[in-house]
This record gives C-alpha cells, sequence and structure tokens, in this order.
C-alpha cells in the first residue's frame, strides 16, 4: 500500500536552516497526510464529492479515482501468505504507466516528491514519479482550444497574489477528478500554492469550474512539508526490461 | 584595377554567400527577433535549441583499454536504454533533438528537455556534492554549480555507470568515475548560450575531454511541445529497433 510519508522523497544533504521563514514556493516538498487517513483511500474519502450536473451525473463513470481516472480494480486479496517466491502481484506491463511522465501527477499529486523553480517568466512543477507543468507568468493567454491537442498538464499561466501563486488552466486530457469530479478541455482548474508563516507547510487549493460539470466549483485542498533546503531530486527508475519489476510484493524465503 | 574577370569571380563569391547563408538560415530554427527578457548575464532562463552549426565536438582520447570490443559492449546496453523507453540522462538530453527549456531559480537552475527523461537541476544552494553513502548514482549524476563572474560553472558526479545513454559526443562513456564540469555563457546579447562540456575520467579518457555546444534562444512565447511517448511494448517498434523479421517475436518479449 502507498502510504503518504513525509520527507520519504529525498535526500537531506548537510542541513542549514533559514535565518527566517522562506515564504516562496520554490523548494522540495511531499504530500502529507495530516488527518491520519493513512491510505490513498482515506485521503480520497476526505475530498468533498463534487457535486455534478444531472447530465455529468449520468455520464460520469468510475469512482474518485485518485489518479484523475477511476480507482484501481480492487483485485482479490491473499487471506494467507503466498509461498516463497510466488509474487502477490504480477505487473504485465511495468513501467507503461500512462500517467508516468505526462504531468498527470502533477495535477494530483501523491507521495512522491515535487520540486518547485520560480522564475519571473515562468514557474516549473517537476515530479519525481515524472511530470513536468510550465506555468507561464509573462502574461501570455490560454491559446484558442479549437485545435490544440488537449494534454495531461494542461496549458497553464499564473500570477502572484501577495505569496500565493495562482493558476488557471485549461486544456486538461478528459478524466476524472478526485471527489467524484470529471474534466474536460473546456474545464478550468483554479490553483493557490500558499506557504504557511513559518515556511514549512505548503497547501495547494484546487478548485474545478465547468457549468457542463459542476453545478457548482469543486474544491479540495493538499498539504505539503517542506523537504530540506538542500534536498535533491530522486531520479525514479523503471527498467521494463527487468524481469523483476514485473512483481511488486515476493514473499522471501523463510527461515525455519 | 578590376578586371572584368575579377568583377565576374566577385559577383560569384557574392552569390554563393548569399546562397549559403540563405540555406543556414532554413536549416536553422526560429530565433528570437528582440532583446531577450532576461534580467542579466547572470540569468541563462530561456528556451533553448541546438542547430546543424551548434556543435564542435573533437575527438575524444581514449584510453587503450576502450576496446571496439568494449564500445560495441557499451553500444548494446546504449541501444537496451531505447528499446524499452529507460531514463536516458546525460550527455544525451543536453541533445535530444528538440529544444530545452532551462530555468533559473533561486536555489537551482532546471533544464527541462522535451523528453520522457524528465528535468535535471543544476544546485545552486550547496557547494558540495551528496556523499557517496547518501547518493545513489543517476542517469544524471548529482550536479552542483557557482558562478565565476558572467560564467556559469556545474561541476557533476555520481553517474551511473550502465543506465541510459552513456555514449559521450566525440567518443567515450560515462562511467561512476566520470566527472563532467560544464561552463555556460551567454553571447550575442544574450541570445546564444555557449556550453563548453569538459569530462574527465582515468577510465575512460587519456586526458580531459572537452566539446561546446551553442544554443539559440527561441522566442520568448515558444510553448515546450508535449514529448513523443515511448511504448517498450509496441511490437512493431521492438521489429524496427532490433531488425527482427515480421511475423517473428522479439527477443525479451
Amino acid at each position: 500500500m502507498a502510504l503518504l510519508v513525509g520527507a520519504a522523497a529525498t535526500q537531506p544533504a548537510g542541513a542549514q536552516a533559514p535565518a527566517s521563514p522562506d515564504l516562496r514556493i520554490e523548494g522540495h516538498w511531499v504530500r502529507t497526510d495530516p488527518a491520519g487517513a493513512g491510505s490513498f483511500g482515506g485521503l480520497a474519502s476526505q475530498i468533498p464529492p463534487a457535486q455534478l450536473t444531472p447530465e455529468a451525473a449520468a455520464t460520469r463513470g468510475g469512482g474518485p479515482g485518485r489518479g484523475g481516472g477511476p480507482g484501481p480494480a480492487a483485485g482479490p486479496q491473499p487471506t494467507r501468505p503466498n509461498a516463497a517466491g510466488v509474487p502477490y502481484i504480477v505487473v504485465e506491463r511495468p513501467c507503461a504507466n500512462a500517467a508516468r511522465g505526462n504531468g498527470a501527477l502533477l495535477l494530483n499529486p501523491d507521495s512522491g516528491g515535487i520540486h518547485i523553480i520560480e522564475h519571473k517568466d515562468q514557474v516549473i512543477l517537476a515530479g519525481e514519479r515524472g511530470g513536468v507543468r510550465h506555468i507561464y507568468l509573462d502574461g501570455r493567454p490560454h491559446p484558442p482550444l479549437a485545435g490544440r491537442v488537449p494534454t495531461f498538464a494542461g496549458h497553464s499561466v499564473g500570477r502572484y497574489e501577495g505569496n500565493v501563486l495562482v493558476v488557471d488552466t485549461i486544456g486538461l486530457i478528459p478524466g476524472g477528478v478526485v471527489g467524484g469530479g470529471a474534466r474536460t478541455p473546456e474545464t478550468r482548474l483554479s490553483e493557490r500554492f500558499e506557504v504557511s508563516a513559518d515556511g514549512k507547510t505548503m497547501t495547494i487549493t484546487y478548485t474545478w469550474q465547468d457549468p457542463k460539470i459542476y453545478q457548482k466549483p469543486h474544491t479540495y485542498s493538499y498539504f505539503f512539508d517542506r523537504l530540506p533546503a538542500n534536498s535533491y531530486a530522486y531520479e525514479d527508475w523503471c527498467d521494463a526490461g527487468d524481469p523483476i519489476e514485473r512483481q511488486s510484493i515476493v514473499p522471501p524465503e523463510q527461515r525455519r | 584595377m578590376i578586371t572584368q574577370s575579377s568583377r565576374s569571380i566577385a559577383f560569384w563569391v557574392v552569390w554563393l554567400l548569399a546562397g549559403a547563408i540563405l540555406v543556414g538560415v532554413g536549416l536553422q530554427p526560429a530565433r528570437a527577433q528582440t532583446p531577450p527578457a532576461t534580467s542579466g548575464a547572470r540569468d541563462l532562463s530561456g528556451f533553448w535549441e541546438l542547430s546543424p552549426d551548434s556543435r564542435r565536438v573533437p575527438t575524444a582520447n581514449l584510453i587503450p583499454g576502450i576496446t571496439s570490443a568494449v564500445r560495441a559492449e557499451r553500444a548494446r546496453k546504449d541501444a537496451y536504454a531505447i528499446r524499452w523507453c529507460n531514463l536516458l540522462g546525460m550527455p544525451f538530453i543536453m541533445d535530444s533533438g528538440r529544444p530545452l527549456d532551462i530555468r533559473q531559480g533561486r536555489t537551482a537552475v532546471i533544464i527541462v528537455p522535451e523528453h520522457a527523461s524528465g528535468p535535471r537541476y543544476l544546485y545552486l544552494n550547496r557547494s558540495t556534492h551528496v556523499g557517496e553513502d547518501v547518493f545513489d548514482p543517476t542517469t544524471y549524476g548529482d550536479s552542483i554549480a557557482r558562478w565565476e563572474g558572467e560564467t556559469l560553472v556545474a561541476d557533476t558526479i555520481g553517474f551511473h555507470p550502465d543506465r541510459g545513454i552513456t555514449a559521450i559526443p566525440g567518443g567515450g562513456y560515462r562511467t561512476a568515475t566520470s566527472r563532467l564540469v560544464e561552463r555556460y555563457r551567454l553571447l550575442e546579447n544574450g541570445n546564444l548560450l555557449s556550453v563548453v562540456f569538459t569530462w574527465t575520467d582515468p577510465k575512460m579518457f587519456r586526458a580531459p575531454h572537452t566539446y561546446e555546444f551553442r544554443y539559440y534562444r527561441l522566442p520568448a512565447d515558444y510553448e515546450p511541445r508535449t514529448w513523443l511517448p515511448c511504448d517498450p511494448y509496441n511490437d512493431e517498434r521492438t521489429r524496427f529497433l532490433e531488425g527482427t523479421p515480421a511475423g517473428r517475436t522479439a527477443p525479451g518479449k
């Protein structure tokens, strides 16, 4: 089970505490579970359910998936340990997750670290488990959606309101949204990145708006801990050609 | 005194030069026509692209142990990385065939290729490398950088010896003992980015191997393209890469 744990995704390298709180969003962050839900399912259950239009409710399939789509299928749970060397889970196509590397995880971060670089013209969000989002601050408008190919990261423009980065995104690939929501390329996502007064935590508040899908804006927040300033990004290595990658959990030989 | 024949020669010289310039322009990416929106020579941020005239790469001077058999084995591993859609790492992403988005923040410079290999970081906020006892070698290694005047000097160690594409332009391969020093400097009023790469490795090079890439600045309103998908389970792709005749299963399937 994938748990959200603090400071699991990056490594410090001899820290120096900043003299004053760092209120900027640049740095290394990892999503946390402040309510103690203990699992992605527990976290998802705390997201307020989306208030869908009747039309959207009639067409919306799946559940409140965590990755922007239907939730993972509930496979048979083992009732007793497998024999040594017999895997519980065999991944048919390891490293082939459609979300890997395309930015989808950065709209809905999991326990992998995220790294933010701020520049006056652009903020870049990069995830250890893949994906990069370009948030343009240079005043450019969104492009016309007609003829534009939707992407998992969409098209994002941003501005600062004090220390809060406000990001507006459209052009997303159709799919699910946590809390039972949905999105299309026309759906507008607003995000507010706000660092706490002590500089140690960050809240991202997501608001989805689309009169064809939502009766009212669908809003929820995720919470992040700042990692030490001299952390670094892990490399999320996955080799689809390695047979070991096909086995998720394999019981070891037991001592007798 | 200018003779008729010398005027004719001059005419053709000018004509050929103009043609060469036009051909060159046609081969090169669209370049920024306005001054860059940077805050000075110490900001490398922008969209950058290599052109056919961007590379000056001498042949590397390899140690005698790098035999043709060693090179063949290395080439086989690099082909494996491509075949299985692995992260390809350094030095490949600095010349991946698509523009780079380089953004300089307060704590790091991030180099984002239009490729699934993900971004590379040059950390500005620490002066020492992560200890070997902590850092697991990666395809990018651990990069720290500092300014020397108007040149950003990046130092990288901690490369993984096998993962990704390890081939180095000009010859040789990165290994666990490779060190890369890069010198980034803006030229031509910020419209050109020179990166001088110097690899040292006692297990690969007789002498430091240095080459230079010059990246052209793209217009500020450029927008990176979503990278092309890489599907290691696409049979047609596998047959193409491995030269397997149609109708036969490719190895490793």
